[in-house]
C-alpha cells in the first residue's frame, strides 16, 4: 500500500478524530469554580411537551434575572449571583435524566429547578437522590409524582388530583340546581388522564349526574366525542388536557355547532396562547388555576400578584399562567431556604442534604401564595397550601369567579350561544 | 483482495485490534467521570439494538419498523415483575423478557414475513403502533403512567451489563450468522429467495428465526434500559423514535455488516449527546442531525464502515445484499 | 339514529383528510419508488406557509393553498433530482438510502420548524372556520368538506394529468419501467424532479387544510408520516385510486369505533385492523400499481 495521502485516509483519519474529541472533550470540561450558586433547568426544550416546558424555562429565568439585579441571593450577609444551566430533556425520560447527570457532574450545580412532565420528573428523581441535589419542581401535577416519598425533590403544585375534584365541586355549588348532569373527557396520557379522573371524582362527591367519562388517545379526531356530547348534551363538560387538545376541542366544537352550556378545562386555559388561538371562542370557558394574578399575595421580590403578571408581561410579551408563576416561586423557595442555611456556596453533598432539609421546613409567603411542604402521606413534599380557584375567560381576561371569597366577577351560565 | 500469503497476518491484526478494543472498553470507566460513562452506557445500548436491527434489517434483508414493540416487551416484562406485587429480582426478569420476544416474534413473524419490502415495513410499524396503544389502554402495564422500578444506581453496574450484552450479541451474530449454515441460509434468502427455497432451505423457518434471534436481543436491552432509567411508559419504551434511531444507526454504519451497526450505533449516539449537550437550550441538534444523516446517504451510501474496511471490500460486501425492498 | 349518520358524516369527512394527505404520496412511489418519510414534514410546512400567509399578509387559506402548492411545486422539483440521485444510485438498496435520505430531510424540517418557530401549536383561521351545514339532523363542518372535495379534485386532477396527457403517458411508463421509458425518449431525470414536485406541492397544499381543520405545530408530521403510510399500503403502493378506498375506509373505521366502542380503543382498531388486513390483503385494496 502506497503511503500518498489519499481522501479515503483523510475521511477515515478525521472520523477518528472527531470520535476521539467528542470523547474525550466532556472530560477536559472542567471549569473554574466562582462563588455563584449554580442552578440547573432540567425541562423539556423540545418534544411533545415543549410548550409547557418552555413556559417553565421563562418562570425560573424571570426569578434568576431579578434576583441578580439585586446582586444575587443573599446569605448571611453577603449576596451570591445566580447562575442557570440548562438541559432540555426532550420530553423523555430517559433524555431528562441524561440532562440531570450532565447538569449534576459537569456544570456542577448546586441545585436543580424540574421537569415540566411528571414522567420525566419520575426518571429524574432518583438521579438528584444519588448525587443529593435538590430538585425544585415549579410544574409537575401528577400524583404519582409524590407516592415514592422522594426525599431531595418538592413540588410547587398542588397535584392534580387535590385541585380538579375540589374545583368541580365548588363549581357544582356555585351553579346549584341549574346543573344536573356532567360528562368528563380526557387525553390518554400521564397528567391529562389524572386530570379526567380528578374530574370524574369531583362529579361524583357534588352528587351531579355522569353521563359519560371517556378517554382518548392523544392526537386523534375529536369529531366522535364531540358529536356523541352533543347528542347528549350534558350540563357541564370537563376535559382534561393540554393546551393544544383544548384549542382542537374548541375548533371542533365550533365546527360540528355544539357549544357546551358550561365548559371546564384544566392546564392551559389560563395560557396565553390558547386565548390567542381561540379568539373569541374562548370566552366563557372555566377553568381551574390555583393561581391568578387578581390573587392578594405578595413578597419582597415580586411584590403582588398583578406586579408579577406585569412584569412576566413586559419581559415576555404574554401574561404568566400558574405553571410559571409557580417556576418563579421556586427561586423563591431557594432563595429563602439558602438564607436560612445560612452557608456559602458551593455547596457539598452535605451541605445539599442540610438544604433539603431547609427546603423542607419551608413556610413562606409569595406572589404565588403560601408554600409549605407535606412531610408525610400520599402528597410527600408537595405544596399543598395553595387552593384553587374556577377561572372563567371574559373577553379575554381571566376573571376568578369560584369559590365566593376570591370570586372577582359572577359566572356566567351557561355560556351565550350555547347548544 | 489480499492475495493467499497475507491472509495471516491480516487475521492476527484484526485479533489484536478487537482485543485492543475490548480491553479499551474494560478499563474506560475507570477514566471518565459518571455522566460520560452514562453515554457510553448508552452508546453500547445503540450499538447493541444497531447489531439485533441488523439481522433482520442486513442480513435476511426484511426492513422492521416495529422494533420498538420488542424493545418494549422486554422493557414492560422486567418493569412489571419488578414491581413489589412479584419482587423478582433483575437477573430472573431477563428470562422471561426474552422468552415473551421469542415468542411475540414467532407468532406474528410467520404471517408477517409473507409481506414483501414496504409491506412488511408498515405492517411491522402497525404492529408497533398497536402493541404501544394496547399497553396504554391495559392496567397491570401502568397505563399511560407508565412504571417505576426500583432504583438502582450504580453506573459502573450498568455500563459491564450493557457491555457484556453487546458483546454477547455481536459475537453471537457473528459466529451464528457468518460461520455457521444458519447464516448461509439467511443470506441466501437474502439474496434470491426462490433459488435458496429450491435448494432445500426452509424459508418460513429460516425467516421466523432470524427474527426470533432479532426479536430477543432488542428485548434483553430493553429489559436493561427499563432498570436503567428506572422509569418507563408506553411512548418511551414502544414509541417509533426508538426503531427510527435503530434503522438510521444501521444505514450510517453499513447495513449487512458486522462492525457497521456497532459503529453507526456508537458513533450516531455520541454525535446526538454532543450536540443535543453542545446546544442544550435550543433545538439546533434536530436539524443538524438531519443534515448529517442526508449527507451521509449522498456520499458515502455504503455506511461509514465503507470507510474502515476500504471502499472496494463495502461495495463488494454490500452491493450483495438483495434488491428485493 | 342521528348518531349514527352523523358518524357516517365524521368518517366520510376524515376520510377526505387521510385521502387529501396520501395522495401524493401514492405518487412518488408508484412512480420513482421512493418512501418518503417526509410526508408528515412537507404537509406540516404547508400549514406554516398557510399560517404565515394569513397572519402577516391576510391571505385565507382558500387562496394562499394555491400560492403553497406553486411554491411547494418548484421546491419538491429542485430536491427532486436529488432524491432521482440517491434512488438510482448504483450502490446496494438505494430504495432504503432514499428512506434514510428522507428521514434525515424529515428531521431536518421538524428541527428547523421547532427552532424558528418554537413550539405552540398555532390555529390558522380561514373564512369557513367553524362554519357549517346543518342537513337534517346531521351537521357537516364547512372545512372538512371542502378537504373532502380537495381530495376528490387532486384525485380526478391526477388521473386527468396521468391518463390524457402527454406528461403522464411519460409518467405512466417511467412507473412501469425506468429504463424503458427512457429508452423510448422519456427525459426520466426530469419527468421524475416534476414527480416528486407535484408530490410536494400536494402534500404541503393538504397540510394548508389539515392545519386549519386542526392547528399546526413542528411535531404534528410524525403523525401525518404514519397515518400517510397505513392508507397508502391498505391502498396498496403505487395505487391512486386505491386511496379513495382505503382512506374511506380507515376514516369510517375511526368514527365508528370510536363514537360506539370507545374513543380510547380508536387507534388500538384501526392499528389492529391495519396490520390483519395487510395479512390477508398483502398487496392493498386494489394490489396495482399506477
Amino acid at each position: 500500500m502506497s503511503h500518498k495521502f489519499s481522501r479515503r485516509k483523510f475521511l477515515r483519519n478525521s472520523l477518528l478524530g472527531t470520535g476521539a474529541m467528542t470523547l474525550g472533550f466532556p472530560a477536559l470540561n472542567v471549569s473554574a469554580q466562582e462563588a455563584k450558586i449554580r442552578c440547573g433547568v432540567v425541562t423539556s426544550l423540545s418534544g411533545a411537551n415543549r410548550f409547557g416546558g418552555n413556559l417553565t424555562r421563562r418562570g425560573y429565568d424571570l426569578w434568576a434575572e431579578e434576583i441578580n439585579k439585586l446582586g444575587g441571593i443573599e446569605i448571611a450577609g453577603t449576596r451570591y449571583p445566580v447562575e442557570m444551566f440548562y438541559g432540555d430533556a426532550q420530553s423523555q425520560p430517559a433524555s431528562g435524566a441524561d440532562a440531570a447527570e450532565r447538569l449534576i457532574i459537569q456544570d456542577e450545580v448546586d441545585v436543580l429547578f424540574g421537569p415540566y412532565t411528571s414522567g420525566v420528573t419520575l426518571a429524574v428523581q432518583p438521579i438528584s437522590q444519588k448525587y443529593r441535589v435538590p430538585m425544585i419542581s415549579g410544574s409537575a401535577e401528577s400524583p404519582n409524582v409524590w407516592l415514592a416519598k422522594p426525599a431531595f425533590n418538592f413540588g410547587m403544585i398542588p397535584a392534580v388530583d387535590l385541585t380538579t375534584d375540589k374545583s368541580m365541586v365548588v363549581l357544582a355549588d356555585t351553579l346549584g340546581d341549574r346543573a344536573k348532569t356532567a360528562s368528563v373527557i380526557g387525553v390518554d396520557e400521564p397528567f391529562s388522564k389524572e386530570t379526567a379522573e380528578g374530574f370524574r371524582k369531583g362529579v361524583e362527591e357534588s352528587g351531579l349526574d355522569l353521563l359519560s367519562y371517556e378517554l382518548f388517545p392523544a392526537e386523534s379526531d375529536l369529531s366522535a366525542i364531540v358529536s356523541k356530547l352533543k347528542s347528549t348534551n350534558p350540563d357541564i363538560v370537563a376535559v382534561g388536557g393540554h393546551e393544544s387538545v383544548f384549542i382542537n376541542f374548541v375548533n371542533t366544537a365550533k365546527a360540528l355547532n355544539y357549544k357546551p352550556k358550561a365548559l371546564i378545562m384544566h392546564y392551559g386555559v389560563t395560557s396565553a396562547a390558547f386565548i390567542n388561538e381561540t379568539g373569541s371562542e374562548s370566552n366563557g370557558i372555566l377553568g381551574v388555576s390555583v393561581w391568578t394574578a387578581g390573587l392578594p399575595y405578595k413578597d419582597d421580590l415580586f411584590g403582588t400578584a398583578s406586579d408579577y403578571s406585569d412584569l412576566s408581561f413586559s419581559r415576555w410579551g404574554t401574561r404568566p399562567d400558574y405553571t410559571e408563576a409557580a417556576c418563579s416561586a421556586s427561586g423563591l423557595v431557594l432563595q429563602d431556604a439558602a438564607r436560612r442555611l445560612g452557608k456559602a456556596p458551593p455547596w457539598n453533598q452535605d451541605t445539599r442534604a442540610q438544604l433539603a432539609k431547609a427546603i423542607e421546613d419551608t413556610d413562606i409567603e409569595t406572589f404565588y401564595g403560601p408554600v409549605g411542604f407535606a412531610k408525610e402521606g400520599s402528597h410527600y413534599h408537595n405544596n399543598t397550601k395553595p387552593v384553587p380557584v374556577v377561572i372563567q375567560i371574559k373577553n379575554g381576561d381571566v376573571v376568578p369567579v369560584a369559590p365566593e371569597n376570591a370570586s372577582k366577577g359572577e359566572l356566567t351560565y351557561p355560556i351565550p350561544g350555547a347548544s | 483482495m489480499a492475495s493467499k500469503p497475507v491472509q495471516t497476518p491480516k487475521f492476527i491484526v484484526r485479533a489484536l485490534l478487537i482485543g485492543a478494543i475490548v480491553i479499551a472498553l474494560a478499563v474506560l470507566p475507570a477514566f471518565i467521570d459518571s455522566y460520560t460513562l452514562r453515554i457510553a452506557t448508552g452508546a453500547l445500548m445503540w450499538a447493541g439494538l444497531a447489531c439485533a436491527w441488523n439481522i433482520v434489517g442486513g442480513y435476511a434483508g426484511y426492513i422492521s419498523f416495529g422494533h420498538s414493540a420488542f424493545f418494549g416487551i422486554g422493557a414492560y416484562t422486567t418493569a412489571i415483575l419488578m414491581q413489589s406485587d412479584f419482587g423478582a429480582s433483575f437477573f430472573v426478569t431477563l428470562l422471561p423478557a426474552i422468552i415473551l420476544s421469542i415468542a411475540v416474534a414467532v407468532v406474528i413473524g410467520g404471517p408477517t414475513m409473507r409481506l414483501r419490502g414496504a409491506y412488511f415495513a408498515i405492517a411491522t410499524w402497525a404492529f408497533a403502533e398497536m402493541l404501544m396503544q394496547l399497553v396504554t389502554v391495559l392496567d397491570f402495564t401502568g397505563g399511560t403512567a407508565g412504571l417505576s422500578l426500583p432504583a438502582y444506581l450504580n453506573e459502573f453496574f450498568f455500563y459491564y451489563t450493557m457491555l457484556i450484552a453487546a458483546a454477547a450479541s455481536f459475537v453471537g451474530v457473528w459466529l451464528l450468522i457468518e460461520h455457521s449454515r444458519f447464516g448461509f441460509r439467511i443470506k441466501a434468502l437474502r439474496d434470491d429467495e426462490p433459488a435458496a427455497e429450491s435448494l432445500g432451505i426452509r424459508t418460513n423457518l429460516v425467516k421466523v428465526q432470524s427474527f426470533a434471534l432479532s426479536a430477543a436481543i432488542t428485548a434483553l436491552f430493553g429489559s436493561i434500559y427499563a432498570y436503567w432509567t428506572t422509569y418507563i411508559d408506553p411512548h418511551s419504551v414502544m414509541g417509533p423514535q426508538i426503531t427510527d434511531q435503530m434503522v438510521v444507526m444501521v444505514l450510517l454504519g453499513g447495513l449487512g455488516t458486522i462492525w457497521g451497526p456497532a459503529l453507526g450505533g456508537v458513533l450516531l449516539w455520541i454525535t446526538n449527546r454532543y450536540i443535543w449537550s453542545t446546544f442544550g437550550d435550543t433545538v439546533i441538534y434536530l436539524p443538524i442531525l438531519g443534515v448529517i444523516i442526508a449527507l451521509v446517504v449522498l456520499f458515502l451510501p455504503n455506511g461509514l464502515i465503507s470507510l474502515l474496511v476500504g471502499r472496494q471490500r463495502g461495495k463488494e460486501l454490500i452491493s450483495n445484499i438483495l434488491r428485493k425492498f | 339514529m342521528d348518531l349514527f349518520l352523523q358518524t357516517l358524516v365524521n368518517g366520510i369527512l376524515i376520510g377526505g383528510i387521510l385521502i387529501c394527505l396520501t395522495i401524493g404520496f401514492q405518487l412518488t412511489f408508484g412512480v420513482l419508488h421512493v418512501i418518503d418519510f417526509a410526508v408528515g414534514g412537507w404537509a406540516m410546512l404547508g400549514g406554516y406557509t398557510a399560517y404565515w400567509l394569513v397572519t402577516l399578509a391576510g391571505i385565507d387559506p382558500f387562496i394562499s393553498i394555491f400560492l403553497v402548492f406553486a411554491l411547494f411545486l418548484l421546491i419538491g422539483r429542485g430536491l427532486g433530482p436529488l432524491i432521482y440521485r440517491v434512488r438510482t444510485s448504483r450502490y446496494a438498496r438505494p430504495d432504503l438510502m432514499a428512506l434514510a435520505f428522507t428521514f434525515g430531510l424529515f428531521l431536518f424540517m421538524r428541527g428547523g420548524a421547532l427552532w424558528l418557530w418554537s413550539y405552540n401549536s398555532r390555529s390558522v383561521e380561514s373564512v369557513l372556520s367553524g362554519q357549517f351545514l346543518s342537513l337534517g339532523p346531521v351537521t357537516i363542518p364547512l372545512m372538512r368538506l371542502s378537504a373532502f372535495l380537495m381530495a376528490m379534485l387532486f384525485s380526478l386532477g391526477l388521473f386527468i394529468l396521468l391518463y390524457r396527457s402527454r406528461f403522464g403517458m411519460a409518467v405512466r411508463a417511467l412507473a412501469q419501467n425506468r429504463d424503458h421509458a427512457g429508452l423510448m425518449g422519456v427525459d426520466v431525470k426530469r419527468v421524475s424532479a416534476w414527480v416528486y414536485g407535484i408530490y410536494t406541492g400536494l402534500t404541503a397544499s393538504a397540510g394548508v387544510l389539515i392545519a386549519t381543520i386542526y392547528s399546526v405545530n413542528p411535531t404534528v408530521g410524525i403523525r401525518y408520516t404514519l397515518f400517510a403510510f397505513f392508507v397508502a399500503v391498505l391502498a396498496g403502493l403505487g395505487s391512486v385510486g386505491g386511496v379513495l378506498i382505503a382512506g374511506l375506509a380507515l376514516g369510517l373505521l375511526e368514527a365508528y369505533v370510536a363514537t360506539y366502542i370507545g374513543a380510547r380503543y380508536s387507534l388500538l382498531i384501526v392499528f389492529g385492523t391495519l396490520y390483519l388486513a395487510l395479512l390477508v390483503a398483502p398487496k392493498g385494496v386494489l394490489g396495482r400499481g399506477i
